[in-house]
């Protein structure tokens, strides 16, 4: 299981199966280039492996006016 | 997936660019991305003394930073709006900001001029963000001219402009496409205006900020309009997924061959002169913040 904070909003939720980034987003209803996903303090890209006791943040990178 | 400059492990992947990128190499690239939008509209000269609009959202903060970085003389303005729920935290984002990179910041707070927008709200029945949208741009601009800025700079993105654009379109406001661009030259007793981002998309300056390890916040207005833009933001994300670089394209190529187009058929010759009190320009003999101004203190 895969915790995930999700940002801005600062809800947490977790994710059963993921076995890549690109897969979280798509379990959490968003797209690659349009969140950034930290791990432990870094970037990671959309085709990278996650595993299932990963700490995953997802930030949303739409702002508004 | 490896860094397309120097083969490390990446850190972002920009499918719009055909490329992706290791940190080191992320700041290059976002380096020229600037330079070359500096460059091909000719902003700004190593003279000019830079006042960036900083609101304290990921943006204004990127490109104080960028700017400074590539050696411009940069200060910052931040406008408290004066809105308890969001003005603290984004002056708080800025103050912080700008004392760690060691940048001028200068703080205008419109309470002080008798003109909090939580209290402008209450009396106006235009929408506040027309309201806060045109007293900000009537700060920036005297405080500019006033402070012997040269020019003004904002932190407009790709996502912002090509939105913007297709509002426009979707409109066929032809006022709006003749004049819409990252340049607006100085004139009729307007500072220039300069967005050096907007060939970034959002998503590359958040990238920018966490690797630059710029802190920003998220501090929603209150009263943040359902504008159209977002809409039109999210049917454009959709498209660059399915056509990558589409947004740049549409947006360059605008510049380059659609601008014009309108511009020749808006006649522009709306006399402007001199508000009354305060010598901003206007149409209306009076400016619509010394309007204001007059309004709030009845
Ligand atoms: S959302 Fe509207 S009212 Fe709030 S700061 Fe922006 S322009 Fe002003
Ligand atoms: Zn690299
Ligand atoms: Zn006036």
């Amino acid at each position: 299981m895969i915790s995930v904070r999700l940002e801005p909003e600062n809800k947490d939720v977790c994710v059963e199966r993921a076995k890549t980034v690109t897969q979280l987003l798509h379990a959490l209803g968003r797209k690659p280039g349009r969140a950034l996903v930290i791990r432990a303090g870094q970037l990671l890209t959309p085709d990278l492996n996650l595993r299932p006791d990963d700490h995953i943040i997802v930030r949303d990178v739409g702002s508004r006016g | 997936m490896k860094c397309t400059r120097c083969s490390d492990q990446a850190v972002v992947a920009l499918p719009s660019h055909h490329a992706a990128f290791c940190a080191p190499c992320y700041l290059v690239f976002a380096r020229r991305l600037v330079e070359r939008a500096i460059k091909e509209h000719a902003m700004l000269t190593p003279e000019d003394r830079v006042l960036v609009a900083i609101s304290g959202g990921k943006d204004s903060l990127a490109l104080a930073w960028m700017l400074k970085e590539l050696g411009y003389d940069v200060s910052g303005l931040h406008i408290d709006v004066g809105i308890p729920e969001s003005s603290p935290i984004a002056r708080g984002y800025a103050e912080r900001f700008c004392t760690t990179q060691a940048i001028p910041l200068h703080i205008l707070d419109l309470q002080s001029q008798g003109l909090a927008m939580c209290e402008v709200k209450k009396r106006v029945k235009r929408p506040i963000c027309s309201v806060c949208g045109q007293t900000k741009r009537y700060f920036f601009n005297t405080f500019t001219l006033n402070n012997g800025y040269s020019v003004v700079a904002t932190g407009h993105n790709l996502d912002d402009e090509t939105s913007r654009l297709m509002a426009n379109v979707m409109r066929w406001d032809t006022a709006y496409l003749s004049d819409q661009g990252p340049v607006m030259p100085a004139e009729k007793g307007f500072a220039k205006k300069i967005k050096p981002l907007f060939r970034m998309t959002e998503f590359e300056t958040a990238n920018l900020c966490f690797i630059a390890g710029i802190d920003y916040g998220h501090a929603p207005c209150p009263y943040s309009a359902k504008a159209s833009f977002p809409v039109y933001k999210r049917l454009l994300a959709d498209l660059e997924d399915i056509q990558p670089g589409r947004k740049i394209h549409f947006y360059d190529a605008f510049l380059q061959r659609g601008r014009q187009g309108f511009a020749s058929a808006e006649t522009t010759d709306q006399a402007v002169d001199p508000c009354v009190h305060c010598g901003y320009p206007t149409s209306t003999g009076e400016c619509g913040v010394c309007r204001l101004r007059t309004m709030m203190k009845e």
